[in-house]
């Protein structure tokens, strides 16, 4: 069975769920509140499941095709012949791909259910739908394009969603009356376009250097060229491979800097949180913060071509150690910063920031499995425990909703924060399946055994610790500092939400969400507690062994499910994205050395690490929140410490307070002054203005005046004053004119008489 | 007679009928009949399409007789693949801009719309005369109509704003005259294709010819620093006459650029390529950073055609295929995105009679489906992939990076060029921001009503090739590739002779 | 015995003499057409003097044609004198200077 041909349908039915919600899905909804928002919303979620149908077809259909990348061509797109420039849209359906899918489309059908409950209400009910859709749309082509210029369309085009989904409340604004769901929402898409910047310019050198933008040829021709040793030639421009390949990489981590919020520019997701919670489970969790992995991931072969080279960005740092570098230093950073934040969100959203810097830290030592499989858990645990927090707001806004009502409207004016952790405490009577399920999420992120994340974020410790020198002992270092922090701050966000004594009648009031909402959360929950079994690692040096009769058997072309069933569960994402991620064969042939990441749980790794998360949630737990906060304005005992420094957010006190505003007088200066003061009215409407005028004042009142003016007048009084003389001669008496007649004949007589002669 | 001329002169015959009708009691009918006179111009223009066979590089239809013998000028017609989508670019604009302008123009209609349509006879000529001298007539001819639709239907410094305008291009015209009678007395004829042939004969000189051209051009396009008549015509001119100034007559510009800088004088062509490229990137970010702070709607957009163009003019300069056929393309582009953002502001003006983005916000509640149409419009001025702007935006970078006639560092240019999509998406964002989303504060704003279905027609208009250009594009590039590579030969020869 | 020409030459200046002078000189329109009649006439007595005595009758012819043109100008001109005396109620010339530069 072959289901192939079904595969544009993946990405139509998301776009038919775009129509329907776009065109009628409002009326539906104005007709009838209740039954057009099931209308409305089982329509946008249907197309979701439907498509994960399709990606479920599609993933037997590679296993009976021997995990063989099958490209579905839909139609042209860019075709210049004299160029030579070629870009379909067609689809590459590979292991990769399809894992990318099934995660898109799994996820995001149980947030699609999930928001149907959580936007009940909303005046805007089936405009989310579409938007949610249409994310839908662009993530897939995004994951499922054969070529960097389509993925470069879902690129900007999840960032367009973004952007909608964040500003989707855009008439909001705060106490100072400015729109900041609005600002948020351009402040992401702007951010983004920085990091599209690089990604334009690295498709452009891309394009030259391998005459194509096709993923399968530029990987074949990067390999080919490699091998040969040939330059690069276009232009008047010619480099080594491997510095273009430099180039290209590093503009690459640029591109997944922006879309997925590291530093330098991370500063956007945090302010993303503006959206309504479905969208930060869906996109600023699971799903779009991730395309800057897959993009890494996809461009292995490239990667690990600059890793083989030894070509230096600047002459400082490969670009592979330096995409490992930022991943590192961002988990760091944003793991420290969650520490300081008290919207509910907003700790997840740092942590989040912080998850991702463990998977562009994996993708950057070569540990592309590791990373991937790391990118799935965190969907599964990242999206719950976004949900589940939507859930606690969702119940603490109903509890305020209740208290108000109570007391008359004078609290209507306050400016309650449901999302504000201070407020909250002791929800987890009010909100039991909440409570448990956020606790499973949380402890998953923890990376507690035998939860999803153990395993994952383990794999990537694992492999930073084997193939330890270099950078790899500082991304080690850094990433075991920053699974700590991740305990510390997951502790006491659920300490200060679901522990200790209600400190605001809203969370007094507050109450469980509706099934709609709840039953994603358990089926998540499960998927966070099983999620390690993907990749589940070998015990003992036996198992290696085995292992390496695997890989030999696979380097000897034999059937990869025969692989599966000898290894059974374990390391079954390895099996299965090896046939995607082309370094690995590579590899084998010995064009490039692909750090090898143990197959084995490493103990030592594993116990260091379980260590200090426990160790984390213990201290933040007991010691430092044992018995506070107390009260909704208690101070947090870290606030005294040097860690509360990380508040003031650098990066974004410096984009927000030095970089925009210098921009915005920029702007301001030469808009309205070099612009239109000097240019326009003062060089155009003065000097060159002027000097016309000045010159034809000149000419009229000087040259013509007294020049041509002069002869003209001139010559026109001499005319009159002759003329005056003359008429003088007119008397008017005919026997004057008579005379004049006579004298004149006499004169001519005289003359005829005596001078002609 | 051809079918060119046809095509060029039909609104002629609508400028007569109108001319015909009773003064003043007429306006409806004035109206259907410049709306069906452009309606069948442009279904000409189409069957020009149908006839035209992309396959040649050549001209083609042509329309060639003697006009005045002795001095060598001809009555010379011609469409090829720099032409071709021009000119359905003008007969398309032209037809959404006399729709555009029912509503909106009341008095003196019958005037307004002959002068429109004597505007459509204008460009078409100037795309397809292929005469230095024909196409001079035309070029000057087009000052005329549009000097009096600013100066006559214009805002409240229309005046000042149409002798600007006026001046200024006609100011940059002369030295251009200059350098065609120069070429035509040299070689004895005003034909392009004989002029091209015959170059050598003023090759010497061709560094001052191509100067007299380009200014001509640049303050069309307009290229910085030219550009200060822009933002006056542009503000000043009714909805309708910035449709046109932006969708069609800027083009003339960078048409003129492809159509006789590049072939007549390659070499200095390739000589001036970097200082043009330069200029071309000033344009880029400085025309984007002063749009951001416009306060003015109507402003904003025309400001941000200077940057737009400024791609455009880089992709020409960047002499080889990628660069040239993207740059045609994003000027058809811009004509499209940026005629739609002037239509978008008609609407709005119309309603509210400021332009002023502060008296805006949460106009999205009001009027939802003109918001989000105008959203679609912002993102494909913006380049986000799957429309029509990125294409050619992507293209004109992908050829300036791999441009020979920027020399081994041509990746700085591209470099600093691609800092217009950060910018376009901060100047247009926050346009959009400030007028469509936040709250709905301002009691006027709440009384707005959405868009009729006759401007919808014009907007799903526009869109349709903002999504068409956007997601198969191939057509269109294919209809100019065969043209193209035979000028990308001719001057990447003289690129490849540079020093 | 014949008359010598001469004479005739002496008288005919004599008459226009006296003419012109008239024509010059008098006030009153209608004196002033009898001298020009006596100018005309001085001129047809010398045509006639020197016909005979050329012994060429072109000159008798030509007086015929000035007798006649001097008889239309009698009708035209009285018709003016008329029309003047009619407007002016004088026929005095010094009145009549609508000439006058």
């Amino acid at each position: 069975m072959n289901a192939f041909a079904l595969a544009p349908l993946v990405l139509g039915l998301p776009i038919l769920g775009v129509l329907f919600n776009g065109f009628v899905g409002r009326r539906f909804v104005e007709a009838d509140r209740s039954v057009g928002e099931k209308w409305s919303g089982w329509a946008a979620s249907i197309m979701a499941l439907s498509a994960f149908v399709i990606v479920v077809l599609l993933y037997f259909s590679l296993q009976a095709n021997g995990h063989h990348a099958e490209i579905v061509p839909m139609m042209d797109w860019i075709s210049i012949p004299s160029a030579n420039f070629h870009i379909p849209w067609a689809m590459q359906i590979d292991t990769l791909s399809v894992t990318m899918m099934l995660v898109v489309t799994g996820v995001g059908s149980l947030i699609h259910i999930y928001a149907i409950g959580y936007m009940h209400g909303d005046p805007n009910f089936s405009r989310f739908f579409t938007y949610l859709n249409l994310f839908l749309f662009f993530m897939l082509i995004l994951v499922s394009g054969n070529n960097y210029l389509m993925l470069f369309v879902g690129w900007e085009g999840v960032g367009l969603c973004s952007f909608l989904l964040i500003g989707f409340w855009f008439d909001r604004t705060n106490e100072k009356g400015e729109a900041m769901n609005a600002n948020a929402a351009r402040k992401a898409f702007v951010a983004n376009r920085v990091g599209d910047l690089a990604m334009i310019l690295a498709m452009s050198l891309t394009f030259w250097t391998f005459g194509t933008l096709n993923f399968e040829p530029v990987f074949d021709s990067a390999v080919e060229m490699f091998h040969s040793g040939a330059m690069v030639h276009f232009g008047a421009f010619s480099a080594s491979l491997g510095g273009v390949l430099t180039a290209i990489t590093a503009l690459f981590l640029v591109g997944a800097t922006g879309k997925s919020a590291q530093i330098p520019l991370l500063v956007w997701l945090p302010d993303a949180m503006a959206g309504p919670t479905p969208v930060s489970a869906l996109i600023h969790a699971a799903t779009m913060v991730t395309s800057g992995i897959y993009l890494i991931v996809r461009s292995n072969v490239l990667f690990e071509i600059v890793r083989e080279s030894h070509a230096l960005v600047l002459g400082v740092i490969s670009s592979p150690d330096l995409v490992a570098l930022v991943g590192a230093l961002t988990a760091v950073y944003a793991g420290l910063i969650a520490f300081t934040q008290f919207d509910i969100k907003k700790v997840l959203a740092y942590s989040t920031v912080s998850q991702l810097g463990f998977m562009i830290a994996a993708v950057g030592m070569g540990a592309y499995v590791a990373g991937m499989f790391h990118l799935i858990t965190h969907a599964f645990f990242k999206a719950l425990l976004f949900m589940g927090s939507g859930s606690v707001i969702h119940g603490m806004e109903h509890g305020h909703h209740h208290i108000s009502h109570g007391h008359g409207h004078d609290n209507h004016h306050d400016h309650f924060d449901p999302q504000d952790m201070r407020t909250m405490g002791g929800l987890r009577h009010h909100m039991p399946t909440t409570f448990w399920t956020y606790l499973v999420g949380s402890l998953a992120l923890a990376g507690i055994v035998p939860l999803a994340g153990f395993w994952s974020k383990d794999e990537i410790l694992a492999h930073a610790s084997a193939n330890s020198g270099g950078i790899n002992t500082v991304v080690y270092i850094l990433l075991t500092i920053a699974a700590f922090c991740t305990a510390f701050y997951m502790a006491r966000q659920v300490k200060m939400v679901f522990f200790g004594e209600p400190r605001h009648k809203a969370a007094e009031h507050a109450h469980e969400s509706p099934r709609t909402m709840t039953m994603p959360l358990v089926i998540l929950a499960i998927l966070a507690i099983l999620g390690g079994l993907l990749n589940f690692p070998h015990f003992g040096a036996e198992a290696e062994a085995a292992h390496g009769a695997e890989t030999a058997v696979v380097a000897a072309g034999e059937h990869a499910a025969e692989v599966e069933s000898a290894g059974g569960l374990n390391l079954a994402l390895e099996h299965w994205l090896e046939h995607s991620i082309a370094s690995f064969h590579l590899t084998e042939e010995g064009v490039v050395e692909m750090p090898h990441t143990p197959t084995t749980l490493q103990i030592p790794v594993a116990t260091i690490s379980s260590v200090l998360a426990i160790a984390a949630i213990a201290i933040a737990y007991f010691l430092v929140y044992g018995s506070r906060p107390k009260t909704a304005d208690e101070r947090d005992p870290l606030q005294a410490t040097p860690i509360w420094w990380m508040a003031v957010l650098p990066l974004n006190t410096l984009y927000m307070g030095y970089i925009v505003p210098a921009f915005n007088r920029l702007a301001e200066w030469a808009a309205h002054t070099l612009d239109w003061a000097f240019w326009h009215d003062f060089v155009h409407d003065n000097i060159i203005r002027n000097i016309f005028v000045g010159f034809a004042n000149f000419a009229s009142n000087v040259l013509d005046a007294q020049g041509v003016d002069g002869i003209v007048n001139g010559s026109g009084s001499v005319a009159r004053w002759l003329a005056n003389q003359i008429r003088r001669s007119q008397t008017g008496y005919a026997r004057n004119y008579a005379l004049s007649v006579f004298l004149g004949t006499v004169v001519l007589l005289a003359y005829f008489l005596f001078m002609a002669r | 007679m051809g079918l060119l001329t046809i095509v060029t002169f039909l609104p002629l015959l609508g400028i007569i009928w109108i001319l015909l009708q009773d003064k003043e009691k007429d306006d409806e009918r004035v109206k259907r009949i410049a709306l069906g006179t452009s309606i069948v111009t442009f279904i000409a223009t189409i069957v020009v399409l149908a006839l035209y066979d992309k396959s040649e590089a050549g001209l083609q239809l042509v329309d060639r007789v003697s006009w005045i013998p002795a001095w060598g000028i001809e009555y010379h017609m011609g469409v090829d693949g720099l032409s071709i989508l021009h000119i359905l670019l003008t007969s398309f604009i032209s037809m959404l801009a006399i729709a555009s302008s029912f509503p909106i123009i009341k008095q003196q209609v019958k005037q307004y719309y002959s002068f429109l349509l004597a505007l459509e006879i204008g460009m078409m000529g100037v795309f397809l005369a292929q005469d230095l001298f024909l196409f001079y007539v035309f070029w000057e001819f087009t000052l005329v109509p549009m000097y009096f639709l600013i100066g006559i239907w214009g805002g409240k410094d229309r005046v000042y704003a149409s002798i600007k305008f006026f001046l200024y291009t006609m100011a940059g015209s002369l030295l251009m005259l200059l350098a065609i009678l120069y070429m035509g007395i040299t070689n004895g004829t005003f034909s392009l294709p004989d002029l091209i042939a015959g170059r050598a004969a003023f090759a010497s000189a061709q560094n001052l010819l191509f100067v007299g051209f380009a200014v001509a051009f640049a303050i069309k396009v307009p290229v910085f620093p030219f550009h200060s008549w822009l933002p006056d015509a542009h503000t000043q001119a009714p909805t309708a006459g910035s449709i046109i100034l932006a969708g069609v007559l800027l083009k003339m510009g960078t048409y003129g650029f492809v159509r006789f800088n590049l072939p007549l004088f390659p070499e200095a062509s390739a000589h001036y390529a970097p200082t043009i490229a330069v200029l071309a990137i000033i344009g880029i970010i400085y025309g984007a950073i002063v749009s951001f702070a416009q306060r003015d709607v109507k402003k904003l957009v025309a400001y941000s055609s200077i940057s737009h163009l400024g791609f455009v003019m880089l992709g020409i300069f960047s002499l080889n295929a990628q660069g040239i056929q993207g740059g045609i393309l994003q000027g058809i582009n811009h004509g499209i995105s940026t005629g739609a953002l002037f239509f978008i502001v008609g609407i709005i003006y119309e309603q509210r009679h400021t332009r002023e983005i502060s008296e805006f916000g949460g106009v999205w509640m009001a009027m939802p489906v003109y918001s989000v149409l105008s959203l679609i419009v912002v993102l494909s001025s913006m380049g986000l992939p799957g429309l029509n702007g990125f294409v050619g935006e992507f293209t004109i970078l992908l050829g300036s990076i791999g441009a020979a006639s920027l020399g081994p560092n041509a990746w700085i240019y591209t470099a600093f060029a691609t800092t217009g999509v950060i910018l376009a998406a901060v100047y247009l964002l926050w346009m959009f921001q400030r007028v469509f989303m936040g709250p709905l504060d301002n009691p006027e704003n709440k009384k707005l009503r959405d868009i009729n279905k006759g401007e919808l027609a014009i907007m799903l208009a526009f869109l349709l090739f903002v999504f068409w250009i956007g997601i198969a594009p191939s057509g269109y590039f294919a209809l100019m590739d065969a043209s193209v590579a035979e000028l990308v030969k001719t001057v990447g020869s003289a690129v490849a002779s540079l020093p | 015995m014949t008359v010598p020409v001469e004479w005739y030459v002496a008288l005919s200046a004599i008459l226009f003499s006296i003419g012109a002078l008239g024509v010059l000189l008098r006030r009153n329109a209608i004196i002033i057409f009898m001298s020009v009649e006596l100018m005309l006439n001085a001129a047809n007595l010398l045509f006639v003097a020197f016909s005979r005595y050329l012994g060429d009758l072109d000159g008798q012819v030509l007086v015929f044609f000035v007798i006649t043109v001097a008889a239309a100008e009698v009708a035209v001109g009285l018709a003016l004198i008329v029309v003047i005396f009619r407007t002016k109620q004088s026929i005095n010339i010094d009145e009549i200077n609508l000439m006058k530069g």
